[in-house]
């Protein structure tokens, strides 16, 4: 074996230290060196190689493409390193050291997630082997990333909670699949190259998974190309999960247990009641289209923003940091409609900024030591299992309190298309704006009934300016969708007949969501229609019995 | 050799392939555009096609007939009887009977103008190169001279508003036409007692020609569509081609039971929408290349065997 010059040596040895840092002096650790070791990346390699021989990799050659060309650059990446490696005689460290809570507990509480998700929307289950392929690329990837910059390697789970939390939130359409591996890559390279000192302790500044989904929102709402992932669809299908509120407030509780984010979220979720229930009551129309938070941010304050190592650990900063991401969430939600961006974005884009803010509000609260008040309720700098607690059961009480009035998994007003139709009579605010947003939803979605409201709104321009020729595009989408009334509107557009929407109509209406309605009895569709205040449809129910 | 000379030579080899490649891609790009240039400078060869009748069509003119009025045809004012009598007409459908009470009814329709021939392929993929319409890809793909299909009755429509907007702002239309669609009439399908009376005229006749069938009269019992006119028909009452078969003809007129209504039908909306076509197609047999044969569709069916005609009229 060849001896390293002392220059390199030394270099090596501070890029070692780098990797120890990770490690708390108490903890106990093995380590596995040699050459051999290259085998393991290889051996991760090769089975993302293999899953794209399966048949779901095979139905799309984008996706064969973008499995080629990630084994690719990680084989190539490999070869270059075993060569190094060779050449300077410096062998790799696999560092083992007892496996961490915060990434197999997440971990666990994510797949929790996608099995009773994906257990009502089949795009999960088709998703399944890809999540598992993006888990053997990531360690492939981070292992070689760590090894490229010093000699060891944390093994450990890791990956997964990043993996996982990344698709919980967004992942790309099969023709852009190449872009979900570069999205991985980005978050893996935030959390080895973008680092501070925090504490003593050489530590990643942002959540990998919030840092990569921030910066691919930001480029998708810049180059207007959303249509290229699920992310809209992910953030409305959560719903069609029976009791979703439920179930993550109660996979929440496991998270705030073993890592006392209680006052993050619990913040977060009560700044974003509240300013829901503020914005009602003054304007009279819910600040967020169907629900008082919708429930893809509601999963968010669980499992995105309250990663321990990049949020503030002292009580007072976790409680300041939960209030921020409420505010940053509602805010975001007018600021991405104002633009015309989609609104899902909220939850994504506070959140590295939030991971830069950590240091400065846990100094920040630094003032507060010793004030026993604040101590009394659990909101003393140094943290304490008691206390978290103690707030973990003030969280219990209030969500309890938020379903009993039915804000959470009950249904809402905003769900309901002619509660918005009477907000836009009625000149409440956004009420037409909402409106125009719904029937667009649903006239894509294939309901002629919508197109032809739609067509009617531009060809009356009463709610918005007239625009004849967009008049005559819905109306034509009406009329190909067989409503009557759209095709005598588009014949003579100077009196604009509007119908009651058929069955067909109502299935795609009351969707709330995407519940497949398709196959729901028309007895109980209409009843349904009647509930979300239809009222041919609760003529048609008296008709009926 | 070390691995790193060997990266070296590898990226050396890489950048070559990357100049070799952009030299590749200017190369074809240059070529695209000399020969883009070349066709467009071209004589106008293409710019007008025949039909099988040899009439012009004007490449200028929005590929519309060379004649004084872009191959519209005038239908007096007058009344006709429309509907079937199967007494006269044993093929006749039970939708052809005008009443309970009646077998055929009277229409008084006033003057209007009709297309002589069925909207052409050259025509309608003017429409949608002049307007970026996104149309069925097949509906472009045929002879230009043949009648279009593929459309749907939305296309149809909104091939005729462009149409009636260019004509009626441009110096080359005929100016008893401008005038015409100056003064308030509008270039749109036509209705089906207009399409009817266009087809046999005023003395009831089964077909266009007469009470029989006539292979050499027009394309039906085929197997494809064939160029407009190709067909000669003396005997037809208004000298229109095609009236049978070829394709079917969208009319603007909502499926519904006779007698006919010229209002729309607003009176039931809640019924999912079919609209009348009319005249059968290449591959019907002779009972639906009857004048009075009322088929109907979806208002978004694009088929191989739907084209359409347009009227000048007074709405």
């Amino acid at each position: 074996m060849l001896s390293l010059p002392a220059k390199i040596r030394s270099k090596e040895q501070s890029r070692k230290k780098g990797a120890a840092d990770k490690l708390s002096p108490q903890e106990e650790v093995r380590t596995l060196t040699g050459q051999s070791l290259f085998l393991v990346p290889a051996a991760f390699t090769f089975v993302f190689f293999l899953i794209s021989f399966l048949p779901r990799v095979q139905s799309n050659d984008v996706i064969v493409l973008s499995f080629w060309l990630a084994t690719s650059v990680l084989a190539l990446w490999l070869v270059v390193l075993f060569m190094r490696s060779k050449r300077t005689g410096a062998a790799k460290i696999f560092i083992l050291a007892k496996p961490r809570p915060q990434h197999y507990l997440q971990a666990m509480v994510h797949l929790s997630v996608y099995t009773y998700w994906g257990w009502y929307w089949p795009p999960v289950q088709e998703h399944a082997l890809l999540l598992i392929a993006q888990i053997f690329f990531a360690y492939a990837f981070d292992i070689l990333l760590a090894w490229t910059r010093r000699e060891n390697y944390l093994l450990g789970f890791g990956p997964f909670p990043i993996i996982f939390s990344t698709n919980l939130f967004m992942w790309f359409r099969d023709d852009w699949f190449y872009l979900q591996f570069l999205m991985i890559a980005v978050g893996f390279m935030g959390k080895e190259f973008v680092r501070w000192n925090r504490d003593g302790k050489s530590t990643h500044i942002f959540n990998p998974s919030a840092f990569t989904l921030g910066l691919f929102s930001l480029l998708l709402i810049l180059t207007n190309s959303t249509d290229i992932t699920w992310g809209p669809q992910i953030a409305s299908t959560l719903s069609l999960a029976p009791g979703i509120y439920t179930y993550l407030f109660l996979a929440g509780l496991v998270v705030m247990y073993f890592f006392s984010i209680t006052l993050v979220s619990a913040s977060a979720a009560a700044v974003l009641f509240g300013l829901s229930a503020l914005y009602y009551s003054l304007t009279g129309v819910p600040y967020f289209l169907d629900s008082e938070i919708p429930t893809a941010v509601f999963l968010g304050l669980h499992l995105l923003v309250t990663d321990p190592s990049t949020s503030p650990r002292t009580p007072p900063g976790k409680l300041i940091f939960g209030i921020l991401y409420g505010l940053g969430v509602f805010a975001l939600y007018t600021i991405l409609s104002s633009f015309g961006a989609p609104t899902f974005y909220d939850k994504l884009l506070c959140v590295p900024l939030l991971n830069l803010s950590v240091q400065w509000i846990d100094r920040a609260v630094q003032s507060l030591r010793d004030k026993p008040a604040l101590e009394r309720i659990g909101l003393g700098v140094v943290p304490s299992r008691r206390a978290n607690l103690g707030h973990m059961a003030v969280w219990i009480v209030f969500f309890a309190t938020m379903t009993l009035i039915g804000k959470t998994d009950g249904r809402h007003v905003g769900d309901s298309l002619p509660f918005w139709e009477n907000a836009c009579a009625e000149d409440r605010i956004h009420g037409c704006d909402r409106l125009l947003l719904l029937e667009s939803t649903y006239c894509s979605d294939n309901s002629g009934w919508a197109c032809n409201e739609l067509g009617a709104h531009y060809a009356e321009g009463r709610i918005i300016s007239a625009d004849p020729d967009r008049a005559s595009t819905y109306f034509a989408r009406a009329c190909e969708l067989r409503i009557q009334a759209g095709c005598l509107n588009l014949l003579d557009p100077s009196t604009v007949s509007h119908t009651d929407p058929r069955s067909f109509d109502l299935r795609l209406l009351l969707r709330q969501g995407g519940q497949n309605l398709m196959d729901l009895p028309e007895d109980e569709l209409y009843q349904r229609a009647c509930e979300h205040g239809w009222q041919f449809a609760c003529h048609n129910t008296v008709s009926a019995l | 050799m070390g691995y790193f000379s060997v990266i070296k030579v590898g990226l050396t080899a890489l950048r070559a392939a990357s100049v070799f490649a952009s030299v590749g891609i200017a190369c074809v790009v240059a070529l695209e555009v000399l020969i883009t240039s070349a066709l467009a400078q071209q004589p106008d060869s293409t710019a007008s096609i025949s039909s099988g009748k040899s009439v012009g069509f004007l490449a200028d003119n929005f590929y519309l007939p060379n004649d004084s009025m872009l191959g519209f045809v005038e239908v007096p004012a007058g009344t006709f009887q429309m509907g079937s009598n199967p007494l006269i007409d044993p093929m006749a459908f039970e939708n052809e009977r005008w009443s309970e009470a009646r077998r055929q009814g009277a229409v008084d329709l006033p003057p209007f103008y009709i297309s002589r021939y069925e909207v052409t392929v050259a025509q309608f993929s003017a429409f949608v190169e002049a307007t970026g319409y996104r149309a069925d890809p097949m509906s472009i793909q045929g002879a230009p001279d043949h009648p279009v299909s593929y459309v749907s009755w939305t296309d149809a429509l909104a091939y005729a508003r462009w149409l009636e907007l260019q004509l009626k702002e441009s110096v080359q239309a005929p100016t008893v036409m401008r005038e015409l669609l100056q003064g308030g009439w509008r270039l749109t399908l036509p209705d089906e007692a207009q399409w009817e009376k266009a087809a046999r005229g005023t003395d009831g006749r089964i077909y266009p020609w007469g009470n029989q069938p006539r292979k050499d009269r027009a394309n039906y019992s085929g197997a494809t569509t064939t160029a407009v006119g190709s067909f000669n028909c003396p005997e037809c009452v208004y000298g229109l081609s095609d009236m049978s078969g070829n394709v079917w003809e969208w009319t603007r007129s909502p499926y519904q039971s006779l007698p006919f209504d010229p209002n729309d039908d607003r009176e039931s909306l809640s019924e999912e929408a079919l609209w009348v076509m009319r005249g059968g197609a290449f591959s019907d047999a002779e009972n639906n290349a009857r004048s009075a044969v009322r088929g109907a569709a979806d208002p978004g069916a694009r088929r191989p065997f739907i084209g359409f005609r347009l009227v000048i009229s007074r709405q």
